[in-house]
């Protein structure tokens, strides 16, 4: 069916394939529609159906899939799929993610708590926190944004001294900065006399949050802790943002740029791809996601903490975009609820089971280490494009990277600066 | 219009200025010296070739050209402009485009989004429109996939837009890599052993092609040529590298009888290019 | 139209250059920082200066040995062994079962340091066959998988390998009884522990055995071919997965006389020691200039003394602040100069 001949003229017209671009659309709508049912009918199913359901079910469902891991998981998902834009379409191995998150969670907690009423800041901004608070309190919904920005500038401050090294270095010193950042929150207490983050002892509690910041008391009314139906459906329509400005900007020009640099950075330098602004805009994108997700998680366990925020959840993260397949926000999703829940109920509910069944006492969340990095080097063995590959994916990873004729030119491998 | 035109009705040499200058390049690696005091031009809408022995700094050259190497000392000019030592996407971007002698396609890319990443510096839109795909955006991106279209049928890809690039025939990752570089809207084109792995007849129609690319797209063609019998038939002037110097400069009948381009190909002990 | 004067010639050439200018004026700035640092700390507190720089050789040289594991991997095959940390990290517990449970060795008297040089050895034993494990079960598949498959294998190993810590050392850190005594030998007010003269004078031989290895045996030969060209070193009849394989062992073998010379030192293990350390160790190999057996061994000790200084010095920005301190340096290497001290600026092909 290739036609062979240089010349167009001798060719008779072919028909033209379907745009590439349609299909893709087509699949990415058939997901989207699926999660969408799946989201709303878990929640239907928790506000509505779990309360008359027998007692024996009610039991099953509150310790193997409680609504406050889903709630967790979604922290998870919004932040696995701001590290996918990094490592799955840019190719860029980010180890260090975790920064973005705890500077996220930090956001929350400057501007949405009495925290900042220490130096006699008193800000209010359509927050539902009692207006004779003190210290600075604004509405959610902006602090996302504010969270999303600060963390995008991050991205690039981190990004922009370090994207020029070669990607094993970059893994590194990202990792180095995903420790820095959690030291200064740790250690934040006292820094020049100033109290950055209240250190170990974290910032507690935060505003109630309200679905919309004005209305009817139905969509306006502080959201108390148990509420947990409700903070689901609005981290769900965080996830659903998230996903949509994955897609959108994948199909376009920067997404195109990403997709060729992960390929061939040197090819796509050549055909005027630049380099360092595509890789700060993955940072920044990347960065921005894993600022909402600091902030939602920060909302959901009513509070920032810093020394939650180690290695470890860099790893998770990464294991995460890995399982689902990198490059695939679907596959992504997946796979971060799904170690998500591992992690946060399955390993400990069945801990708890078994040893009370056989009179053990296996510690079974420490096994979480042993899952996390067998799935990296499983999945790397003998999986590499995920468990819901993205075709191209599927078929870069399983090239080899330096081919033979490669060998040969290495004379082109010069450096791109 | 697919027939050979002869070198002679082309584009005079030198009638439109010079597409490409550039001024006593010297590349030294350590203390190696690849390429010395290169002195090279082509003239607007001409079609030139680079030939030499193998290590003889043609690559190098072709590096510095597009901003993969700094010279050590040297300058460029493109129409003009200056772009020495320029980063390669800038330069890229001011219209050189090039292809490869081991095909770089992005190979899990569809044909035609290896093209519209070329059009990247002449694309507009920014992260926020293409999230919201502002109208603009849309306009741009549809009108983007058509000018790849219309490349990739220039070209004679037809039939396979949709198809990733490394599932395309050898023959058509050639085209393809053409096409590509032509997104740029180069000035200038350079071809790096373009008809490697080409059959004699493929190699004729090849010298065609550029003709073709030449006269309908209004560029001016550097290649990077092995082949005899393509760089006699394809160029008006001729180029010779040896040991990183340029020996001799002249059109194919010139260089043909010249005395050092015979020696430096057939004073090597048969390693390459001399049965031709 | 395209003459360039001298003038012009000249001014691309400064334009060119200033941005080295900027950062080699960034760099002497830095270091005169430091000097000045040094000096006032010097100055106003020389005993404890002298005592934190000891303290800091001490670390140095295990930074030294770990550095070296990774070093001479990333030599052979450009990978950065996450897992080295945590190789080292099981040693240490592994040397803590054996002098104590295994070994029973109790006090510094004879037989016990006789028990100790036995462990040396089987620690290093014990290193060498684990890493050679990892990169026969996962890494070698890898060899030519795209980089990034190769970097997320070994993260994972690390994990792996954190999780048999975990469970064999417990979450808590662990006490052991040590064979080498506490205190030191003094002078005035500078007191030189008997763990950091340990340390050195177990260090220096193996350095030395390493680069006798390195560069007077065969097998040393085959790994310098093989670092430089694979394919080529195949041709000319190196085994060169037999040669991979055996850097690995060289590394593992440091690894595992780092854990048993920390164990000694410190007393203590935990299985989260190897991140920490692994990534300090990492640093001091860039260092020095990563693939640079030499430059790893001076960048351990730099890191160790910089370490030591940092968190022993009365104008110091404290222990709290160790790990920043170190990656700071980490990523100040890494932008300004990534080939490191002693590392070859990569010599591009033509």
């Amino acid at each position: 069916m290739a036609s062979t001949t240089i010349d167009a003229a001798a060719t008779p017209p072919t028909p033209t394939a379907p745009p590439s671009h349609e299909v893709v659309d087509r699949t990415n709508r058939r997901w989207a529609l699926g999660f969408a049912i799946a989201a709303l009918g878990l929640w239907a199913f928790y506000k509505f159906a779990l309360e008359s359901m027998p007692g024996g079910v009610q039991d099953a469902f509150q310790t193997w899939l409680p609504l406050t891991a889903v709630n967790e998981a979604i922290v998870w998902v919004i932040c696995a799929i701001g590290l996918n834009i990094v490592v799955g379409y840019a190719g860029l191995l980010d180890l260090g993610f975790v920064a973005f998150w705890a500077i996220g969670g930090y956001c929350a907690g400057w501007f949405m708590s009495f925290f900042l009423g220490q130096y006699d800041i008193t800000f209010h901004f359509l927050s539902a926190a009692p207006p004779t608070q003190s210290g600075i309190h604004i509405n959610w919904w902006i602090v996302l944004a504010i969270a999303g920005a600060v963390c995008a500038f991050f991205g690039i401050l981190i990004g922009a001294p370090t994207l020029r090294l070669k990607s094993d270095y970059l893994a590194i010193v990202t990792l180095g900065f995903g420790e820095i950042i959690p030291q200064v929150f740790v250690n934040g207490e006292d820094i020049a006399g100033f109290n950055l983050s209240n250190g170990t002892k974290g910032i507690t509690p935060l505003d109630p949050i309200t679905a919309l910041p004005v209305g009817p008391e139905a969509v306006s009314r502080p959201l108390g802790p148990f509420d947990l139906e409700t903070k689901y459906l609005l981290f769900a329509l965080i996830v659903a943002f998230c996903v949509f400005v994955s897609l959108r900007i994948r199909e376009g020009r920067l997404g195109r740029a990403w997709l060729a640099i992960r390929e061939d950075e040197l090819a796509a330098s050549m055909m005027g791809v630049p380099l360092m602004r595509s890789k700060l805009a993955a940072y920044a994108v990347g960065a921005f996601m894993g600022g909402l997700g600091g902030v939602v998680f920060a909302i959901h366990v009513n509070g920032v903490f810093a020394d939650r925020f180690n290695f470890s959840i860099s790893i998770i993260l990464l294991a995460m975009v890995v399982l689902g397949g990198m490059g695939n926000v679907w596959g992504v999703m997946i796979g971060a609820l799904g170690l998500a829940w591992i992690n946060s109920t399955f390993l400990p509910k069945l801990g708890e089971t078994v040893n009370d069944a056989l009179d053990t006492e296996i510690n079974f969340p420490s096994y979480n280490f042993l899952i996390f990095g067998s799935i990296l080097v499983l999945m790397m063995l003998f999986r590499r494009e995920g468990l819901f590959p993205e075709t191209r994916t599927r078929e870069l990873v399983q090239e080899p990277e330096r081919t033979e004729l490669e060998d040969m030119h290495a004379d082109l491998e010069g450096d791109v600066r | 219009m697919s027939t050979a035109q002869p070198a002679a009705a082309g584009v005079a040499p030198g009638a439109g200025g010079l597409a490409l200058d550039s001024e006593l390049i010297t590349v030294r690696f350590g203390g190696l010296v690849a390429v010395r005091d290169v002195d090279f031009t082509i003239p607007e809408g001409s079609i030139v070739s680079l030939i030499g022995p193998n290590g003889a700094g043609k690559t190098t050259f072709f590096n510095v050209l597009t901003g993969l190497y700094k010279p050590t000392t040297g300058r460029v000019f493109l129409q003009g402009e200056e772009i020495t030592a320029l980063p390669p996407h800038i330069i890229a971007a001011k219209g050189m485009g090039r292809t490869f002698q081991n095909i770089r396609l992005f190979g899990l890319m569809t044909a035609e989004e290896n093209v519209m990443v070329a059009m990247h510096p002449h694309l507009r839109s920014g992260v926020f429109g293409t999230v919201i795909k502002s109208r603009r955006q849309r306009r741009e991106e549809r009108e983007g996939r058509e000018t790849a279209r219309e490349l990739l049928h220039f070209v004679g890809i037809r039939g396979v837009e949709g198809e990733y690039a490394r599932n395309l025939s050898y023959g058509d990752q050639r085209r393809l890599e053409v096409a590509r570089a032509l997104a740029l809207r180069p000035k200038v084109l350079l071809l790096d052993e373009p008809t490697a792995g080409m059959n004699p007849q493929e190699s004729a129609r090849f010298v065609d092609f550029v003709h073709r690319v030449r006269d309908e797209r209004g560029v001016s063609i550097l290649l990077i040529e092995h082949d005899m019998a393509v760089v006699m038939k394809v160029s008006e002037r001729v180029t010779v590298l040896d040991r990183g110097e340029k020996i001799a400069e002249g059109s194919p009948a010139e260089i043909k009888a010249d005395e050092r381009v015979i020696e430096a190909y057939l004073g090597k002990t048969g390693t390459e290019g001399s049965a031709r | 139209m395209t003459t360039a004067t001298a003038v012009e010639q000249a001014e691309m050439r400064i334009a060119m250059t200033r941005k080295e200018a900027v950062g080699r004026l960034l760099g002497v700035v830095l270091l005169l920082g430091v000097a000045a640092w040094l000096v006032l700390n010097l100055v106003t507190a020389p005993s404890q200066f002298f005592n934190s720089l000891l303290f800091g050789i001490g670390n140095g040289a295990l930074y030294a040995l770990i550095a070296l594991g990774y070093t001479l991997v990333y030599g052979i095959i450009e990978l950065i062994n996450f897992a080295h940390g945590d190789l080292f990290m099981l040693s240490t517990v592994f040397s803590g079962f054996m002098m104590v449970y295994w070994l029973g060795a109790e006090g510094a008297n004879p037989a016990s340091w006789a028990k100790l040089l036995l462990t040396l050895v089987l620690a290093m034993g014990f290193g060498a066959t684990i890493n050679v494990l990892i990169e026969r079960v996962a890494y070698r598949r890898l060899r030519r998988a795209p980089r990034l498959a190769a970097l997320i294998t070994a993260v994972g190993m690390s994990f792996i390998l954190q999780w048999v810590g975990l469970r064999w050392n417990g979450s808590a850190p662990r006490l052991w009884p040590t064979v080498v005594p506490e205190g030191g030998i003094s002078i005035g007010d500078v007191t030189l522990q008997y763990s950091t003269i340990m340390v050195v004078t177990f260090t220096i031989p193996v350095l030395l055995l390493l680069t006798y290895v390195v560069q007077r045996t065969k097998q040393g030969r085959a790994m310098r071919a093989t670092a430089q060209d694979q394919d080529a070193a195949r041709l000319m009849g190196i085994n060169v997965d037999r040669t991979i394989a055996f850097t690995f062992a060289l590394g593992g073998a440091m690894a595992g006389a780092a854990g048993l010379l920390y164990l000694e030192a410190v007393g203590t293990t935990r299985y989260d020691a190897g991140f920490h350390l692994g990534l300090i160790a990492f640093t001091a190999a860039v260092l020095g200039g990563i693939g640079n057996l030499a430059g790893a061994v001076l960048g351990g000790f730099l890191i160790g003394i910089i370490q030591g200084l940092n968190d022993g010095l009365p104008y110091g920005f404290g222990q709290k602040w160790s790990q920043t301190v170190v990656f700071s340096i980490l990523i100040m290497v890494m932008v300004f100069k990534p080939t490191g001290i002693l590392g070859q600026p990569t010599v591009e092909k033509v």
